[in-house]
């Protein structure tokens, strides 16, 4: 990175400059080791709903001054800075917070100009992609939580980790910092991550005999509950999604082949190497049979699992025509509006499945309870793929200081997600989302069994196509159990040697 | 502004036609003047197509993996190549590509003909009809396909509810979660969005029917088969031939419909060669093997796009002889 090149600090005399960064320097030493200090007081074995709630509001962060002990106040620079922002469906909160970060990174520093562009999550990567090869990009890109390492492999990107702008590795989830490592280094910090949980209609199961406040505690138990449901109220019990190239689809099927011990690669296991293919494991076939049972022996899915992504189960979920599905935190504020724009009977039917709406966790296998761990990163561009072909080191380390401190990554992740820096979970505004967002300690305490996808380049390839081309070819009978777990191995170790 | 008429313009231009056995050089000299007014959109022409269309072809001789920067892409001749070819799923898609191509064309036209041959005559509504029949192709294909995608849907799709109520069916119709119905249902729905282009086009052909032909046929005893038969359906043989290449040309290239309702499945029924071209550059990032299938998709374009300037250009080359 360069630094400093063309920039010029406000004029002053260089014995007051020098008191008055000592001076920060030394108030902000004691904010950085208790940030330290208090990532190891945080124990991640204790991790529950109770848990989370017990520590939130108990910490107090000074952010600007922190941030200034890293890159002094006064200092003058630009950067420049592409993220997915808040968009027009997103809720008031999100738009506020989004705002009022803006306001206070120019509070904190006032000479650093920014140049900042919000682009959906559908098109970052393309665009990023594209001003890439057009030596286009900005010195400051996030990007969601594997998207990094395609990056990264290329050499696109910059080395970064937390100790850069001030933090410790140990203020961060060791899933979230493997997420931005290629070959032992790190080339990002993570700004949010978050887990899912699984949402029941209570009243659904009721209605089909189960108790309704207990939700299936293993994924056998959804096999059964979900055929159950489906036996005697005659509507969808559990709510696969199994659309090609897209992303909900691992999400929610890699939970349960981790459940039952399998994989796509090593990824679940404690020090993945991804040098081994594991998806014609017997856990992995062990799970696809469970969806084969669900869809085509009992039918107690969705038909339209196959062209279904999560947002096509809402619809039928607030329409109490389906009783259970892994869901994003966010899912119960969606569901909220959806109930918020029904009208007539809708509207009655739709508040009475808000009403019955539970969070529980993600139930567990024979192997492990697992989820995927979700998230985003921020990145630093190489100065030569930049536009002007100059990354201004200090302003960037600015603005990430700022975007990944305990305040903000909690405040930019208000509604569906959770802060990057752990000390964010401390935070008073921690504690407010607890007491606002319902459900939010449920999906928060799955983080501790977030496994995230293997940080490999070759990963978007394997868990967006290869995934749900395997389970498309089980579902329909194109091939057997074993013949997709097969065939999938075959892909993947295709696309790891270089092939097509 | 003076122009050029009467005996001595026509003796000028005269001057300036080229003999047929002149040289290319010098019938483009002899033109030059036309050559330099269409030069600013040659040019331009060159920026947009002709460059994208040479790097797409130099594309195709590398191999991009996923871990290198397109600059450092590796040169791999003709293997792009054999390994679209000696793939087990090419053979699948180009089947899949030829029917949804044949089958989407085919109906289309005999659709837009029956609707122009019906809308040909005069009856009261007629303006209405031809309106309402030309909804489907102004409609965002985008648009249509999310709406047919719910229409179809297998658990709360209007058509399979309908069924239902009918009594044809005890459950909804699988339609596109179905290895077997998907292509199917997808063509029904290229042909609803299509067919009024052929009716437009077909119209516009009806209009050249001379009607005294019809008369005297008519007069002669033709039944109205033989009528269309013998004098209708002649004249519209040149308008057909277009109508159904630049059908074939837009369904090898159809994208949106395939893509928005099944994404090419269920398990790759529905993958036809565009939606596998996408898959591979933007979903898989291999833009070597997808530049390759892109070079092959145009050379097959390049010949329908032959015969269709040939179909164009046919009267003129008649004319030209004459």
């Amino acid at each position: 990175m360069t630094n400093m090149q063309g920039r010029h600090r406000r004029p002053g005399s260089p014995l007051r400059r020098q008191v008055f960064a000592y001076s920060i320097a030394l108030a902000a030493t004691v904010p950085l080791l208790s940030s330290t200090a208090f990532a190891q007081a945080v124990d991640v074995s204790k991790w529950s709903p109770d848990y989370i709630r017990s520590i939130a509001g108990t910490e107090t962060f000074d952010t600007a001054g922190q941030c200034g002990s890293v890159v002094p106040n006064d200092y003058s620079g630009r950067v420049s800075y592409w993220y997915t922002g808040p968009f027009e469906a997103d809720p008031q909160i999100a738009h506020d917070q989004d705002k009022a970060f803006w306001e206070a990174f120019k509070a904190a520093y006032p000479n650093i100009q920014t140049d900042v562009q919000s682009i959906t999550y559908n098109e970052l990567l393309d665009k990023f992609r594209t001003a890439l090869l057009g030596n286009a990009a900005p010195m400051v890109v996030r990007l969601q939580i594997l998207g990094g390492v395609e990056f990264a492999a290329k050499g696109y990107l910059n080395p970064l980790k937390p100790e850069d702008v001030g933090y410790a590795s140990a203020d961060f989830w060791p899933g979230a910092l493997k997420s931005v490592t290629w070959e032992g280094e790190s080339y990002g910090i993570p700004t949010n991550n978050e887990t899912m949980g699984f949402i029941w209609n209570a009243k659904i199961f009721a209605d089909a005999g189960l108790d309704p406040e207990k939700p299936p505690a293993t994924w056998d138990d959804v096999v059964a509950y979900s055929k159950q449901i489906h036996d005697k109220l005659g509507i969808a019990g559990y709510g696969l999604v199994a659309k090609q190239n897209a992303g909900n689809t691992p999400f929610r099927f890699m939970p349960e082949v981790w459940a039952y011990g399998g994989g796509a690669l090593d990824e679940a296991s404690a020090n993945p190497t991804y040098e081994t293919v594991e998806i014609n494991s017997e856990g992995t076939k062990k799970a696809l049979q469970t969806a084969v049972d669900m869809y085509v022996r009992d039918k107690s899915v969705p038909t339209s699992a196959l062209t279904n992504t999560q947002a096509e189960n809402q619809a039928p979920f607030i329409a109490g025509q389906l009783a259970m599905m892994i869901a994003h935190p966010a899912e119960y504020a969606k569901m909220l509006d959806l109930a918020s724009k029904a009208t007539g009977a809708d509207k009655e039917m739709a508040d009475a499945v808000v009403e019955n709406m539970r969070y529980g966790l993600i139930p567990e296998g024979p192997a492990r309870r697992a989820v995927v761990f979700g998230g985003s990163n921020i990145h630093v561009v190489q100065p030569e793929y930049v536009e002007g072909g100059q990354v201004d080191e200090q302003a960037v380390k600015a603005l990430i200081c700022m975007w990944t401190s305990p305040e903000w990554s909690t405040k930019l992740s208000w509604v569906g997600s959770n802060p990057g820096h752990l000390g964010g979970f401390k935070t008073e505004w921690m504690k407010e989302r607890l007491d606002t967002i319902k459900f939010l300690d449920v999906t928060t305490s799955m983080l501790p069994n977030g496994i995230p996808f293997p940080v490999l380049p070759e990963a978007p390839e394997i868990m967006n196509i290869i995934v749900p081309d395997m389970l498309q070819n089980a579902l329909t009978g194109a091939m057997t159990v074993d013949e997709a777990a097969d065939d999938a191995a075959q892909k993947i170790e295709a696309l790891r040697g270089g092939g097509l | 502004m003076t122009s050029a008429t009467g005996p001595a313009a026509m003796s000028s231009a005269s001057t300036r036609a080229p003999s047929r056995r002149a040289s290319l050089g010098q019938r483009i000299w002899t033109q030059r003047a036309d050559y330099l007014y269409v030069l600013p959109a040659l040019v331009v022409m060159l920026i947009v197509i002709a460059y994208p269309v040479y790097y797409t072809i130099e594309l195709s001789f590398f191999k991009t993996p996923t871990s290198l920067q397109l600059k450092d892409k590796i040169f791999v001749g003709l293997e792009n190549y054999t390994t679209i070819l000696t793939s087990g799923s090419f053979w699948q898609v180009t089947w899949q590509t030829l029917i949804w191509t044949f089958f989407s064309t085919l109906f289309a036209f005999l659709l837009g003909l029956g609707a122009a041959l019906a809308l040909h005559g005069e009856f009261v509504g007629r303006g209405v009809l031809r309106a309402l029949l030309l909804i489907p192709w102004v409609v965002s294909a985008v648009a249509a396909s999310y709406v047919w995608k719910w229409l179809y849907h297998s658990d709360f799709g209007a058509i399979g509810a309908l069924l239902v109520q009918l009594g044809l069916t005890d459950q909804p119709i699988n339609f596109i979660d179905n290895r077997s119905t998907a292509l199917a249902s997808l063509i029904v729905v290229n042909v609803w969005k299509e067919f009024s282009f052929a009716m437009i086009m077909l119209m516009a052909g009806l209009q050249t029917v001379p009607e005294q032909l019809l008369r005297a046929a008519r007069v002669d005893g033709a039944s109205p088969w033989q009528r269309f038969w013998h004098v209708t359906f002649p004249h519209l043989a040149g308008v057909s031939t277009v109508t159904v290449l630049l059908l074939t040309v837009q369904n090898f290239n159809s994208f949106i419909i395939p893509w928005i309702m099944t994404g090419g499945g269920p398990a790759g029924a529905s993958d036809i060669w565009i939606t596998q071209i996408y898959q591979l550059a933007f979903g898989r990032q291999r833009w070597g093997v997808a530049a390759a299938y892109s070079v092959l998709l145009f050379l097959i374009m390049m010949v329908l796009g032959y015969f269709y300037v040939r179909a164009l250009t046919r009267g003129d080359d008649a004319r030209a002889g004459a």
